[in-house]
């Protein structure tokens, strides 16, 4: 009877889930962090061009209301790629546990 | 065959069952990373127009929505693709402040300043990216196959 290794696939099951959890967590941490110093230094260029007159109010309003839906929008990209970082797990976790089965197969 | 071989071939039909079963998201596909920034590109240079009148580049205008539309169509028709749809929704949506919202105000308000269109330029190609970087960021199909 093929005795699969258990606690392999449990070892190399807990270093994939670090990596790739870790991995994302301070990949969406970091452009969360770049976002924001970005947006702040754009809204002051922005309330400089308005006191220029180079744009009008209702233009810099345009241009805050695009950076909300910016935001928006990268928030929905990291839900994407959370959602990578886990079918990269499964396919992960799917790969060690066959290629123990094939090393339990004499 | 042997038993061995057999239980093999019935944990690898499995497993190949099991992982198509569990996948949340569509995986990158090349002609939609195109079409995206093939998009980004004509809406950037259209956009270095919007000085002039709406009227002025009706032609370029329609040029551009057919691109847009070729490429929120093909996005549109594969599974697994609803946050790719959401990005896009937010992107064109003439009721925002990104692209669609851009075009709507060229249309109503005439030419644009100059700073300004600069300025969206820079916000709607980010938007563009967002895109373009989600889908560049999903699994390659030959590693979703990986060894089985």
């Amino acid at each position: 009877m093929a005795q699969i290794d258990w606690k392999n696939i449990e070892s190399q099951t807990v270093t994939l889930a670090k990596t790739l959890l870790n991995g994302y967590a301070q990949q969406a941490t970091q452009d969360a962090r770049d976002f924001q110093a970005k947006a702040e230094q754009q809204i002051a260029e922005w309330l400089g061009d308005l006191a220029k007159g180079d744009i009008t109010k209702k233009k810099f309003t345009s241009l805050v209301r695009g950076e909300r839906d910016l935001a928006e929008m990268r928030a929905l990209k990291q839900v994407g790629l959370a959602q990578v970082a886990l079918d990269t797990f499964t396919n992960g976790f799917m790969e060690i546990v066959l290629n123990a089965a094939l090393a339990a197969i004499p | 065959m042997t038993t061995s071989r057999r239980i093999f071939a019935q944990l690898s039909v499995f497993v190949c069952l099991f992982m198509a079963a569990c996948r949340t998201i569509s995986t990158y596909d090349q002609a939609a990373y195109e079409h995206a920034t093939s998009a980004k590109v004509d809406a950037l240079t259209l956009m270095d127009k919007a000085t002039d009148s709406y009227s002025s580049h009706a032609k370029e205008i329609e040029a551009l929505n057919l691109s847009l539309q070729k490429a929120y169509e093909y996005d549109k028709g594969r599974p697994l693709n609803q946050i790719t749809m959401a990005l896009w929704d937010k992107l064109l949506d003439p009721n925002r402040d990104l692209l669609g919202g851009f075009l709507r105000e060229w249309k109503s308000d005439g030419p644009l300043l100059p700073k300004y269109v600069k300025n969206k330029k820079k916000q709607i190609g980010e938007g563009f990216d967002v895109i373009v970087g989600l889908e560049s960021g999903k699994i390659k199909p030959s590693d979703a196959a990986s060894k089985l």
